[in-house]
């Protein structure tokens, strides 16, 4: 089976590597793009360092939104573990990713031990028509919105409702949720930037903290891409900054407008994409003298690209670690069918030996 | 490879050399002089004081919560612009990588994060794992974890007990067990706001002096080479000395360590009603020799307090500067962010005075330990500076000068002349620290221990001469050279491996698959998920 391909030619692995190698080392704007475990994180802003790149989650947006939570304003956020222990009301706030419906249904599922109660109650904030995740056992969430305001229009409105203030549209069911809140021990609310906007997860966070004035509750923070969020996570201990972090003047300068790939890509910057991720999705609209380097999980090349290489999924073909939403931190999975497929992290570095003289440091 | 350091002025405390001389080191290892040996390198070190390789207790370089200050605090880089060159991510700013270029800069070879979220043991290692050139250890947090808390109040067996412990230090590869504001975190998600050593955590009916006096026993019976690990409750509060003084008497002849006592050093004298209580407490640990505790100096300028004590750094969000903070609620102790600012006025300058007075006025060097709670008293890149301020009179002076009056009068500080010799310097640094963490193959320079030394050329500048080390080797690799690294290398995670006990494991699965819905599966891993050869060094047990 062909893993390497330098366009659309069956290539050796080194060869592919070497050719990769080669276009990165003569490119003036690589931008690297990735949705990878924590090994493969670690070696591809190890090779961005070296090659002056800027880099970014695949799907950048949303975990850029999530960002910005922790880098412009902060947040109260709680254990999952203790969410399903402790929770005795559960906000949903807005749509929640699909990965996470699972932990939702769970919720329903169960009730919190460590809660004198014993019973949980579910509210969801959004506007009428908002898909929601199933709950278990014919449960059902009562809704809070304002209408067809947007998600930050009716955090607003209940945050102004709850702290007694007026607003030119109530939020539906809000006499139910004062009376849940006054009767819980620790509500939780769980976000995500999904779907929320930067200014629907600061209203949250106000909510959160003037719910705290006085009682205890808590966010139960529920990323877009758990791949994403283990990346942000390897990067801040790497460089000191999250993703959207570029190496072009030499040191590390995190500006999430500036090393957003797609944008670079769109507006022409970037000469060269490196776009790393086991799954194979839509590429972005490839620009006219950019090169395209994809390490994936494929059995063909990809079209457009100057070098495609093959390589296994995370916790699939090969051991990894990754970011669990379900505990909260990285977490170690074996192979499901170890496969002949290289993990990311091997191929970054067979490039990286061919580019520079010395090895990664990881 | 057989190396001779020649002609300095070697400073070994624990085998009483306190001449000038050679030291020889045949590849990790240091060695007696070779009879008629030739070196294959000779390092010249005439001028220069030698010493074992430091070792810092107490600072927090990795995990959960150090991360999340990372992502918080993407401006606080700028306070990190010095980096060393030609090192890889040597310029990545306030990063794994520099952390361990910087410890090694300065001498510094082995360094302690003290607070592991057992949760988040994988995390904290694959970060420590990122740090070069230095060893690195770890301490797992319990005290505020339901599984513990349950066996207290349900009188579980202390053996029951000791082997829950055991659990967590082996499958956490950690070196010791450190406790945070005990039973506090339970009770915060409880609703409660203060709470102190006789306090119940409400739905366990357990105190907080009964959590503390559990795990040190354990600690102790387990024959764990470091003593409990303690940080008080009440940290930072006006007659947070009391608290401290209780938690010290409570040691009751087990040993016991306090962390960052600086910040329990707080009487309520004065018109503001916060002073100095330093006095007192340093007295109180002159007097109780089995208690150690660590500093947590602080220096002026801007930091961020980073802390597993979520009730206290909850109640400290009014006082973030800049103005955000994360505040978790863990499954056990969580943690808190909260970026913070020394300033030189009344309070930063009775915090400042407070800890030197309690680095001077304890008199065993061997019992207290010279940290700033990196990076919650100051970074530890404040350490040259404060290596000077505690070897000079006149720096001390000098900088007083420009601090508050009105707090320096409600302290000691000007009364005290002592001046830290080099040897107890070495003490505080090196031999003590290894003697407390059960490191027999470091903290000193005698044969058969590890390569780990420091070459300071000698300068009327103490900050300068102990900033930036002549020479610095790793394991018998020259890794430092005129203040610069020359050589890039990977250290290890030094852990405890105690026995785990098989019907605890089979508990500890029913219980996360009871209560959680995850086997425990989910909380272990292999040593290979670190990606690094060798990640771990095995310490033993007292036996």
């Amino acid at each position: 089976m062909a893993v390497a391909w330098i366009g659309n030619r069956e290539a050796l692995i080194e060869h592919a590597a070497a050719h990769a190698a080669s276009l990165l080392s003569s490119s003036r704007c690589p931008v690297f793009s990735f949705d990878t475990d924590i090994d493969g994180t670690r070696a591809a802003i190890a090779l961005a360092e070296r090659a002056g790149a800027a880099y970014d989650h695949a799907d950048g947006a949303a975990l850029a939104r999530e960002t910005a939570l922790f880098t412009d304003k902060g947040a109260m956020t709680v254990a999952p573990g203790e969410t399903r222990r402790r929770a005795d009301v559960v906000v949903i706030v807005g749509e929640l990713p699909r990965i996470h419906h699972g932990l939702v249904g769970e919720l329903a599922g169960t009730v919190p031990d460590l809660s004198t109660g014993n019973q949980r109650a579910f509210f969801v904030v959004g506007p009428n028509g908002m898909s929601m995740p199933p709950l278990n056992g014919g449960r059902k969430a009562t809704q809070l919105s304002c209408g067809q305001a947007s998600l930050a229009a009716t955090l607003a409105a209940l945050r102004a409702q709850y702290k007694g203030r007026r607003t030119s549209q109530p939020v539906s069911n809000f006499n139910d949720f004062a009376k849940a809140l006054a009767a819980a021990h620790f509500p939780v609310f769980l976000f995500s930037g999904h779907a929320a906007e930067g200014l629907a997860l600061e209203m949250l966070q106000g909510l959160i903290a003037d719910l705290n004035r006085k009682s205890r509750a808590s966010g139960l923070y529920l990323p877009a891409s758990e791949n994403g969020w283990g990346s942000a996570l390897a990067s801040a201990w790497m460089t000191g900054f999250p993703l959207r972090t570029g190496f072009a003047r030499g040191l590390p300068e995190f500006d999430p407008w500036r090393c957003d790939v797609e944008r670079m890509i769109a507006a022409g910057e970037a000469d060269l994409h490196l776009r790393i991720s086991a799954a194979t999705a839509q590429l972005q609209k490839k620009r006219a003298r950019m090169a395209l380097i994809v390490l994936t999980k494929t059995e063909k090349p990809v079209a457009g690209a100057a070098v495609t290489m093959a390589i296994g999924e995370a916790g699939v073909d090969h051991d990894a670690v990754v970011y669990s939403s379900r505990t909260g931190s990285l977490r170690s999975i074996d192979a499901q069918a170890d496969s002949q497929l290289p993990s990311a992290a091997t191929i970054i570095r067979l490039i990286a030996t061919h580019a520079f003289a010395e090895a990664l440091p990881c | 490879m057989l190396t001779k350091i020649a002609g300095g002025d070697i400073i070994d405390p624990v085998n009483g050399r306190l001449d000038k001389g050679d030291l020889w080191i045949k590849d990790d290892k240091i060695v007696p002089a070779p009879a008629g040996g030739a070196a294959d390198r000779t390092i010249e070190a005439s001028g220069c004081i030698v010493m074992a390789g430091a070792i810092d207790i107490h600072s927090h370089i990795g995990g959960g919560n150090v991360n999340t200050a990372r992502l918080l605090l993407p401006e606080q880089h700028a306070a990190h612009q010095l980096r060393p060159a030609m090192t890889p991510l040597s310029n990545a700013g306030w990063s794994t990588f520099q952390t361990g270029c910087l410890y090694a800069k300065m001498g510094f070879t082995t360094v302690v994060e003290p607070a592991m979220s057992p949760g988040a043991a994988l995390h904290t290692h694959l970060e420590l794992a990122d740090i070069p050139i230095i060893d690195k250890a770890t301490l797992a947090i319990l005290g505020n974890d339901d599984f513990l808390l349950s066996m207290i109040r349900d009188d579980a067996p202390q053996t029951m007990i000791e082997d829950y412990v055991a659990w967590t230090v082996a499958s956490t590869r950690a070196l010791g067990v450190k406790v945070i504001n005990a039973g506090a975190a339970a009770a915060f998600k409880e609703n409660v706001r203060t709470f102190s050593l006789d306090d119940v955590v409400p739905s366990y009916g357990v105190s907080s002096r009964k959590i503390v006096k559990t795990l040190q026993a354990a600690v102790d019976n387990l024959g764990l080479p470091h003593p409990l690990h303690v940080h008080c409750n009440n940290l930072g509060s006006p007659g947070s000395a009391d608290t401290a003084a209780a938690t010290i008497a409570a040691a009751d002849g087990l040993p016991l360590h306090l962390a960052h006592l600086q910040f329990y050093g707080y009487g309520t004298e004065g018109k503001r009603g916060f002073s100095s209580a330093a006095a007192r407490l340093a007295e109180l640990v002159n007097a109780t020799p089995e208690v150690t505790i660590d500093i947590g100096q602080v220096m002026f300028g801007q930091t961020v307090t980073v802390s597993s004590d979520v009730m206290r750094q909850f109640s400290a969000r009014g006082s973030a500067h800049p103005k955000k903070t994360v505040i978790h609620d863990g499954d056990g102790n969580g943690g808190g962010i909260v970026p913070y600012s020394y300033g030189k006025d009344f309070y930063g300058t009775m915090q400042w005075a407070i800890g030197l007075e309690l680095f001077l006025l304890i008199d065993d060097p061997w019992r207290v330990f010279f940290t700033t709670d990196h990076p919650n008293g100051a970074p530890f890149t404040a350490y040259p500076a404060l290596f000077e301020l505690l070897m000079s009179r006149e720096a001390r002076t000098e900088m007083a000068a420009g601090l508050s009056r009105s707090a320096l009068a409600l302290s000691t500080l000007a009364a005290i002349d002592r001046e830290y010799t080099f040897e107890e310097i070495a003490i505080m640094t090196r031999a003590a620290p290894a003697k407390l963490l059960g490191l027999t193959d470091r903290g000193h320079l005698g044969a058969g221990a590890t390569a780990d030394v420091a070459v300071y050329r000698r300068d009327r500048s103490i900050a300068k001469m102990l900033g930036e080390a002549a020479y610095v080797f790793k394991d018998g690799d020259l890794v430092v050279q005129d203040g610069e690294i020359i050589h890039y290398r990977w250290g290890k995670a030094l852990r405890l491996k105690p026995p785990v006990d098989k019907a605890m494991v089979r508990r500890l699965e029913d219980y996360h698959q009871q209560r959680y819905g995850l086997s425990l599966d989910w909380f272990n891993f292999p040593d290979s998920a670190i990606a690094r050869e060798q990640p771990f060094g095995e310490v033993p047990c007292r036996t």
